[in-house]
Order: C-alpha cells, then structure tokens, then sequence
C-alpha cells in the first residue's frame, strides 16, 4: 500500500470545503471553471479504487484523547466516487442555473460553501468506522442540507425548512441516545469493536431502535417522510437534485451499516423494516402518481424508490451466503442507479419549468415538439427509476427478484412488480402530458446548452452503469457481506 | 442538589407562557448545567456548555424576541394551544421514545455492566445523573409534543437535548467521547437554534405567523 | 475481429442512426431522409454478410458479462439471422413508405429517431444469444414504440398508446419474472443450450411447466394470443408505417419470435412435447385464430379488420410451433417471414387509400381498383395469399401446416385451418369485390371522401413503391420458394438443425 493514499484520500475528502469558501468569495460564472477547479477529485477516487484490490485502507485520527477511527473499503470508495460526480454535476448545472434562472439573486453565492460543507459531511459518512465521526457527519450534513433548501427565501420554503430543520434536530437526539446506550453497554464508539463485543440483548435492540427512529426519520422512510415533499417544493433544482441523490441515501448508509454489525440476525425487526420499505413503495408511487405538480411527482418517486432499498433489510437478515450477496449487490446499484437518475431527473424537471415558466403537468403541452432534449433526459432518467433494461435499476432488480425468488420470500416480489407498475404510471402519466398537440402555445425560454448537457449526461451513466454493472459489483464482492 | 435544580429550572422554563422569562431560565438551566459539568469533573466541557450553551443559544433565542428595524416583534406571550390533528402520532411518538429508553435503563442497571461509567463515578451520582437525565427528557419532550409555538419547541428541542446529554454521561461517565458526542450536540443545537430563530423572525416578518401551521390548514 | 464485428455493427447502425437524428434539426429534412435509407441498406448489406458467413460455418459473437454468472450476448445463428433479414429489408421499406407518408407533418425528427430505435430494438431481439439480452431489446422495443404510437398528439392516439403501455409493460414484468426463476433454478442459458433444461428430472418438472407458461404469458401480449390481444386492434390510430411496423415488421413478430426462441432454443421441442406444452400452445393458438378471424369478419374500418386479421395469422405460427416435428417447425418459421411480406403490403395499402382518397373505412372501397390499379393489385395479391391460393406464400404455409398437423397426429387442426381458411375468404373476398367490381366514384357513382392528388401516378411514388416491392417479393417468395436462400428454404435449414442431432 502506497505511503501516499492516505493524504490524498483526506484531501479527495476535504478540498470540497475551501473550493466552496473560494467560490463564496469569487462565484464562478462558467461551467468550465467548476468542472477544472474539482474536476480533480473524481480523479483522485479513482485512482484510489484502482489500489482497492489491496484491502481497506484504515487509520485513526488523534484528537488530544479522542481517536477517531476511519476506515475506506471498496464500498466506501464507490460511494465517494458516487457523490463527487453527482455534486460536480450538480455545482456545473447550478452555474448554469444561475446565469438563467436568478440572476441578480446575491443569495446565490451562499450555495457553495454550503454544497463544500455538504460534500465533505457525506465523505466524512462514507469513511467514518466509529460512531462519533459519524454523528458529525451526519449532523453537519443535515444542517448543510437544512441551508441550502432554505435559499430560496419564500414562505413556504421557510415553512418547510424549519419543519425539516425540527425532524432532523429530534432526529439526531434520538440518534444520540441510541448511541448513548451502546456506549453505556459496551464502552466504545469504535464500529468494529462494538461488533466484536455487544451482543444483541435488549440494550442493543433498544439503542439500535432509537438509532434506526433517527435515521429513518432523517431518510424520509415511510412513514416519518411527511417533510420531504413540501421541502422539495420550493428548493433550487441544484439543491433538490443533491438532496434527492445524495442526503437521503446517507441515512440509510449508516442505518444498514450498523444494523449488518449489530443485529444482523434480527429476523422480525428486519421484515418490520421491509414492510416499511414495501408501505414507502407503494405510497410513495401512489402520490407521486396523484400529484399535480412536475416536482412533487420526482419528489414523492424519491419516497417510493427509497422503499426499494428498504427490501434489503429482510433479504439480508439471517440469509444464506448467495442470497445476502445478490441482496447486498443488488442495494447498492439500485442506490447509485437511483442517484444518478434521481439527480438527472430534478434538473430535467428543473429544465422543463423553467423553460415553460409552469409547474403543473397539464401545462407540458407541446414541450415534446420545443423541448425534446430535457423530455428526452426526463425519459431516460425514468428508465432507470422504472427499472427497465438496460439500465442499473433493471440489473438491481433482476438481483433483488433472484434474491426474494431464491430466499422464497415472495412478497417482494411482489412489491417490485407492482412498485414498477406504479412507477411505468406516474412516469407515462407526466410523458403523456408533454405528448398533446393542440394546446396554447406558450414563451418558451431558451436554455444554456450545459444545463440540457449536464442531466442527460447523468442519465446517460445511470443506463449504462446497468451494462457495466460487473465493474463495480466485483469490487463490492471482495470486500464481502459484512 | 443539582439535579433537583436542573428539573425545576426546566420545568420553570418549559411552562412559562412569558417567553422572554422562559429563556431567561432557560439560560440559568444552562448554568447549573455547566457547573454540573464542572463537578463532575469536566472543566472544558462545562467551558464549552457555558459559551455555547448559555452565551450563545440563550442569547439567540432571547434575540429571537428582541427589537429589529421596523420589523413587528414576536408576540410576547404565548396563548393556549388547541390540539392538532397529528397530535396524538406526536404523543405516540414521545411515548414510545420514553417507554424504550426506561426499558433500557432498567435493562442496563439490571445487568450491572456499565463499563466505562463504573468506578469514575460514585453509584449513587450515577444513578442521580440518569434519573435527572430521564426526567428533562420526558418534559423536553412533552413540551415539544405540545406546543406549536416555534420558539417553545426550539427551548423543548434544547432541554430535550440536554437531558440526552445527561444521560449519556451518567451512562457513561465524562471519557473524551462521551465528551467529543457532547461538545458535536451542543454545536449542533446551536446552530439549529441560530437557524430556527432566524428563520422564525423571518416568517414572523412575511406572514405574521409563528407555528408551522399555516391558516388554512395543518 | 469479425466475429464481434458484425452483429455490434449491425446493431450500432441502428442505434447510431437514431442518435444523429435526434441532433439533427426538425427542418433537415434531406440529411434525414439521406441517413435512414443509407443505414437501412448498409444494414441489409451486413446481414447479407452474415447470412452468407453463416452459410460458409463462420460464427458471429460477442458477449461479456453484466453480473455474475449473467451476460449480454449477441450472437447471429440461423434462426436469429432470418428474422434479422426481415426486419432490415421490411424495414428499408417502411422506412420509404414513411418518408412519403409523413411528408410536411410535424415531429418528423421525434417520429424517425424512434423508428430508428424500434429497428434496433429488433434486430437487438433476432441476435440476443440468452433470454436476459432479448429481455433488454424486447423491453426497449415497448419504450421506443410508445411515441410512435402516441405521435399524432390527439386523445384517441394518447388513450391508445396508454392502453398499449399497460399491456406491454405489465408483460415484460412478467416476462422478466419467468426469465428470473427460470435463471435462479438453472442459470444463464445460451439459445441452442437445450441440455440444460432436458437435464432436470421429474420432481422439477412441475415448475418448469409453470415457468414456460408465465414466459408464453409474457411473450402472448407482444404476439396477441387471445384473451392478451386488446391493446392490438385499438393501436390502430397510429400513422400507417408505425401500424406496418406494429404488425409486420417488429413487435408482434418479436412476440411470435420470442416464443419460437423459448420453445426450440431454451426448453427445445422434445422437451416441450414431453411436458405437453406444444398440446397446449397448439389449443391457444387455434382458438386464438377462429376467435380474432369471426372478429375480423364485424369489422367496418378497414385498419381495424387488417389488425383482427394478425391476431389471427400471427398464431398460425404459434400453431406451426405446437405441431411436434420438423414439419410444424417449418411452417412457423417460414410464416413468420410470409405474414410479414404479405401483412405490410396490406397496411401500406390501407394507408395509400387513405392518404389519396381519404378511405378509412370498406364500404368506401367501391371501384377503386380503377382509380388505384396498382395498390388495389398489390392489395389483392396480399389478401389472396392471406387466404392461402396457391402459388403465393400463405398457400406454402398453410399447406406445411396440414402436414404438419398429421405429422404431429394432430389432425384436429385440419379442421381449423379449413375454418380459418373459409373465414380469411369471408372477410378478404368482400374487399376485393368491391375494389375491382362495384361501380364508384370513377364509373359516376358519389364521391371520394377526401380526394387528393399526391404524385403523378395514382399516388406518391414513395408511397406507391413500397406497397408493389413487397407485393412482389411475396409473390416471388412463393413461386420461387425451393430455391438456396427463400424462406422456406432457410426454415428447413433452420428446422433440420432443431431436430438433426
């Protein structure tokens, strides 16, 4: 292992933050610039997985008598990967978002150091191995999060911040005593040093509860998903688009992570989760389905998606070894499958009401003929979520279908195909509105090419990430179940 | 000694319908939990807990009631809350919160393994620390569950906050991650509070409200 | 190098098509027209390759995997290059029909990046070499036709293209489930690898059965087994070259095709027969071809009773299929290509009535043979050969299928062959009676419902040409069928592989 991964991981992990000061002082004004400025990191990961054949690259930071453990596997480092392409795509589009769309709006120029705040919270996530790091991660992840959805500066986006500010804040006090008991009951934070000492008594059922109540409300798990929508409402569409990718996904991380350490064969309390998962699927699909504006149908499919990953929980649980692998693989495409397109599918969205100035699905009329582009990216992203071939989400649920039919437990199945079908509903429903011809003509307003560009491109790698799925997933498969 | 103070001053806090009043106790709760901190033992947390904890969100959230241009101030007092339709989800919520954490509690000082925490601090401090702990949690959350005034829950989300913090020490005692947990949730509560407060004035000044209830509905 | 070489290019001229089309503008109307016909014959020039090669022994493949134990193959055998070959020549005339047909309307760039994409797609379907590849192109099939279903905008066509999608999509599910169990009990199967699945003793036998039957579930909405046909005679609304394509060219047939490649390639015919299910794809396909044939004898528009008459002719492979022994096997593989020459030449002329004289529905029809000789005659060489007169192709098929159906000690299915005969007379005989011998519009008798003169001849040449290409090529098919490379001469090929050790 080469002496020099570890600076460099550290500073792939936070050079997202100075960039962000950088850009509070100077606000790039090309898409160019932001692409040359962070370009780097993606880079930096990469190269970084190349080395992953050589096991975990681990350490510990020491801060007077506090160690923090960290520790970067093949999943961390996909998930890093993951995250630095989405948030360049992201900073590139918000660039463009905001030469077109809010010009003259000086809040603007607080997105970055939020999004360099942000992104290193979620690298510090992925590579945290002790509860500690964690929980500062996670906090400043959600309070980063909490900012960014409060820029716009409207009312209900007010309302909607603060309602989301509460949860999270509950959240994390719940999070906290959970970790309150573990430490209580088997004195560390360390994350595999709990695992070789606690036992899954009552104490750690207890702590794991409240652990997994913060998370779940943080995740927006049915049924604690009540503030997800409103807040996507009034959000930027750069911020949206990082939020649904990315923040969400965080929770349900560390909530796998620690359940797999902790109680990994809790049967029934893992069914309870699927079922969550299975609810979260089918009501998120069914609101999404109802919804009248284009953003609240991509928000609420967030709700729905997210379900999908909740399946895990039960295939895993006390699973034979190929059933859990299948399962395991299976979570983590979905979940960078649905990243991907999630991100490509707000800023398609984005695209799409900025250019017809118009919310609502009944007023796409004619976008098919004057915005083919952003439809076209809009339709591609809605493969994946649908999880029709060729794209990550089809390979996902090929998986998970092998898993739940080799496990026999049906029911998931079950809730897949019709999680699809609801999903093919809401998607055709929205396609199908842009699809009539006689409708007044409205303005449409042009759109900068890298805000047509930067979704599709992302779309685009959620498709192809289902044929090249190998890659990935026999990286994941060396590092095993845990 | 201690303990009975911190669970009056949040009783004191939590219940008065004058807000101003309620955060200045909220700032003395802040105090003796500072020097609660000291007892035990922990100078620079009860440092950390008297800058962030009183100074700085007590003084944001009397900010919060305070004068800005020629912007209306918040009201003063606080009316009776009617009951909401989430309400009882709310109560469940709280409920099953406390119920499992009691359950836990009689779980762990059944089995007599409390590892760090044995031998740093007397038994009987213990088991005073928990039981205070406990009950600020319970009123920090009964008052969240109750209330729908923003800045009531803000007060509720910080007692709440710190009866975890409580806990969590006579769990575990002050080792510096039980410090390192501490000193991220008192940063955190700050910032949140900063946050909330800002964002209330803020509603407070385009709509006149000051619950997350909007007029027509929930 | 060539092994790979061809079938990605073959595919890639599709895909690469569509893609430049959807960056040319809306007005590039000649680049378009430029790039469609020189992709389609440039794709029928690799095919001819192939199909040569084929003969001569070389081997066309390409795979590499997509998860464990799991792989995207393409691979040219026999059977996948003859549905290849009449997707892409099919395709060089719809391609023409279309550019005439759609000539000044709207979305022409939208509509001929789809068809683009639909081609692939099929040709993606004839060269899968597993069931997970053809689940890819046969899901990608159902995306790319629903906006050439919806294309006209209005809400007919929109209803249409939503019931469409319900059914297609809530196969491919289907689909998808049978191919997944049938993958978790014995992994990935190759098409050809029919060991695999004679393998397996007689305590999984059970659900073998149910697994093929949920596959033929899936598979029966794209090739409208009935009760699964609904979505087929309502996508009418759609332009006449999407309708050509629908019924002819890819989707129907990529159903029919799907269930020639389950039954021969995956559980293979002995097997088949061993467990039965030929019985019962044979009981499916008869009651689909009497039920959709009565259907098509109510029907007035003339789109309408052409779609009721595929649901029946596309189960005459269906049938062909159910007859055990390689007579059955070659009547439904050579009635896959026969029903596609003879069914496109129909729609074309449909849609030239349409275009010039405004028809839509048969009691419109009087005398127009005089005005539109040509269409009329390759509309009756179509329906004659439908009908089964001999010396067109359906006569061929037909006549495969009676023996077949003795060779297989079926002779029930005579019966429903003469049936389905007399009813293909009973609702095609009135048409053409009343195209050639009723007095109309040209003898003085009231008026065409929307005259136009699209070109100098009784049509556009665009429209024209296609229509009489395809007429001749089935006329040729059949009169020249034991020559090296027809159809049926290549079905027997490909029929002698299935049962020849």
């Amino acid at each position: 292992m080469s002496a020099a991964m570890t600076p460099l991981l550290w500073l792939a992990l936070v050079a997202p933050l100075p960039l962000g000061l950088l850009a509070l002082w100077k606000p790039p004004y090309r898409m160019r610039d932001v692409v040359i400025a962070a370009g780097g990191l993606p880079l930096v990961t990469l190269w970084l997985l190349s080395r992953a054949g050589e096991g975990a690259l681990q350490g510990s930071l020491a801060l007077g008598g506090l160690s923090l453990h960290w520790r970067l596997d093949a999943l961390a480092a996909l998930l890093l990967l993951l995250t630095q392409l989405v948030l360049l795509a992201s900073a590139a589009y918000a660039v463009g978002h905001r030469r077109a769309a809010l010009s003259g709006d000086a809040s603007h120029a607080r997105f970055w150091p939020l999004l360099g705040g942000l992104a290193v919270a979620l690298g510090v996530i992925w590579v945290a191995a002790d509860l500690l790091l964690l929980y500062a991660g996670l906090e400043l992840m959600g309070l980063c999060a909490v900012g960014m959805m409060l820029l716009p500066g409207k009312a209900e986006a007010i309302r909607a911040g603060l309602r989301y500010l509460l949860y999270a804040l509950v959240g994390s006090l719940a999070w906290l005593l959970g970790v309150a008991l573990l430490l209580g009951a088997w004195g560390t934070l360390e994350l595999s040093a709990l695992a070789a000492v606690a036992e899954p008594d009552i104490t750690t059922r207890i702590g794991m509860a409240l652990l997994a109540g913060g998370l779940l409300l943080k995740a927006a798990i049915f049924p604690l998903h009540g503030w997800l929508a409103p807040v996507h409402a009034s959000a930027w569409t750069p911020v949206s688009a990082v939020h649904g990718a990315l923040v969400v996904k965080a929770s349900f991380f560390i909530l796998i992570i620690l359940w797999r350490l902790l109680l990994p064969e809790a049967v029934a309390a893992a069914w309870a989760l699927g079922l969550l998962g299975a609810a979260a699927v089918l009501w998120g699909g069914l609101k999404a389905w109802r919804a009248d504006s284009l953003k609240q149908v991509v928000a609420w499919s967030t709700v729905g998606q997210l379900g999908y990953l909740m399946l895990a929980f039960p295939l895993l649980a006390g699973a034979a070894a190929p059933v859990a692998a299948m399962a395991w693989q299976s979570t983590w495409l979905q979940l960078a499958g649905h990243a991907l397109a999630k991100a490509a599918m707000f800023m398609a969205a984005g695209n799409l009401m900025f250019s017809t100035g118009a919310s609502r699905l009944a007023d796409l009329a004619g976008t098919s003929r004057r915005l083919p582009l952003s439809l076209m990216t809009f339709g591609i992203a809605a493969v994946t979520l649908m999880g029709l071939p060729p794209s990550a989400g089809f390979t996902a649920k090929w998986l998970l279908l092998q898993a739940s039919l080799a496990s026999g437990q049906w029911l998931w199945a079950a809730v897949l195909v019709l999680g699809t079908l609801l999903t093919a509903a809401y998607v055709f429903r929205m396609l199908r509105c842009s699809f009539v011809e006689e409708a007044p003509r409205h303005e449409f307003q042009p759109l900068p090419r890298g805000m047509d560009l930067t979704p599709l491109l992302l779309a685009l790698a959620a498709i192809g990430l289902g044929l090249v799925a190998e890659w990935p997933l026999s990286l994941l498969r060396q590092g095993g179940v845990p | 000694m201690t303990s009975i103070a911190l669970i009056l001053l949040a009783l004191f806090c939590l219940l008065d319908r004058y807000l101003r009043r309620a955060c200045v106790v909220f700032i003395a709760f802040a105090l003796v939990m500072s020097f609660a901190w000291w007892r035990l033992g922990a100078p620079w947390l009860a440092a950390a807990e008297l800058l962030l904890g009183a100074l700085l969100t007590g003084g944001v959230l009397l900010h919060a009631l305070g004068r800005a241009g020629d912007v209306p101030r918040l009201p003063q007092r606080d009316a009776p809350t009617r009951r909401g339709a989430q309400a009882p989800l709310r109560w469940l919520a709280a409920l099953a919160w406390l119920g499992l954490t009691a359950l836990a509690m009689a779980a762990l000082f059944g089995t007599e393994r409390l590892i760090l925490a044995a031998g740093r601090l007397p038994e009987g401090g213990m088991i005073s620390l928990v039981l205070s702990g406990l009950l600020v949690m319970a009123l920090g959350l009964w008052a969240f569950a109750h209330y729908r005034h923003l800045l009531r829950r803000l007060l509720a989300f910080n007692v709440l906050g710190s009866g975890v913090f409580l806990l969590l020490a006579g769990l575990a005692g002050t080792a510096p991650e039980v410090q390192g947990l501490i000193l991220v949730g008192l940063v955190v509560a700050l910032v949140g509070s900063v946050l909330g407060v800002l964002l209330l004035r803020r509603l407070h000044a385009l709509e006149g409200s000051v619950t997350l209830e909007s007029e027509g509905g929930p | 190098m060539s092994a790979a070489f061809f079938p990605v290019a073959t595919l890639a001229t599709s895909l690469l098509a569509a893609a430049i089309i959807f960056l040319l503008p809306e007005g590039a109307f000649r680049a378009r027209t430029g790039l469609n016909l020189a992709a389609a014959v440039l794709k029928i020039g690799l095919v001819a390759w192939m199909v040569r090669g084929l003969s001569q022994g070389h081997s066309y493949a390409v795979e590499f995997p997509v998860l464990e134990g799991l792989a995207f193959v393409l691979r040219a055998d026999a059977l996948g290059i003859m549905f290849a070959g009449l997707s892409s020549l099919l395709w060089l005339f719809t391609t023409v029909y279309a550019i005439g047909y759609l000539e000044d309307s709207p979305n022409r760039r939208r509509f001929f990046g789809f068809f683009s994409l639909c081609v692939a797609s099929t040709l993606g379907i004839s060269l899968a070499g597993n069931l997970f590849t053809f689940l890819i192109f046969y899901e990608l099939l159902t995306l790319s036709t629903y906006p050439l279903v919806a294309h006209r905008g209005n809400p007919k066509a929109l209803a249409a293209a939503t019931l469409y999608l319900r059914f297609t999509l809530t196969a491919g599910l289907v689909l998808m489930l049978g191919m997944v169990a049938l993958h978790a009990l014995a992994g990935d199967i190759r098409f050809g690898q029919r060991e695999v699945l004679a393998e397996f003793g007689a305590e999984q036998r059970g659900t073998l059965i149910a697994i093929f039957w949920v596959l033929i579930a899936g598979l029966g909405v794209k090739a409208a087994l009935v009760p699964l046909h609904g979505w087929l005679p309502r996508a009418m609304v759609a332009p006449a070259p999407v309708s050509a394509l629908l019924h002819a060219v890819a989707v129907v047939k990529a159903g029919a095709f799907g269930i020639v490649r389950l039954v021969y390639d995956v559980y293979g015919a002995e097997l088949s027969q061993a467990l039965g299910l030929l019985t019962g794809l044979a009981i499916v396909a008869s009651v689909t071809i009497l039920y959709a044939s009565l259907r098509a004898l109510a029907q007035v528009e003339l789109k309408r009773r052409l779609a009721f008459s595929t649901v029946s002719q596309v189960s005459y492979i269906v049938l062909g299929i159910g007859l055990f022994g390689p007579l059955g096997t070659i009547a439904a593989l050579s009635h896959l290509l026969h029903q596609g020459m003879m069914k496109i030449t129909l729609f074309f002329c449909a849609g030239n009535y349409a275009e010039e004289l405004g028809i839509h529905r048969i009691d419109e029809l009087d005398g127009a043979g005089r005005r539109m000789p040509l269409t009329s005659l390759a509309f009756s060489v179509g329906a004659l050969g439908m009908i089964g007169l001999p010396p067109l192709v359906g006569f061929l098929s037909k006549w495969y299928l009676g023996t077949g159906a003795v060779q297989a000690g079926m002779p029930w299915v005579i019966a429903v062959l003469v049936a389905s005969s007399l009813l293909n007379a009973a609702y095609f005989l009135p048409i053409l009676y009343r195209l050639w011998f009723c007095p109309g519009p040209d003898h003085g008798v009231g008026e065409w419902p929307a005259e136009r003169h699209l070109g100098r001849f009784e049509t556009s040449s665009w429209l024209l040409v296609p229509a009489l290409a395809t007429a001749l090529f089935s006329v040729l098919a059949g009169l020249f069928a034991g020559l090296p490379y027809s159809p049926l001469e290549w079905a027997t090929r490909v029929a002698n592989l299935e049962y020849l050790p």
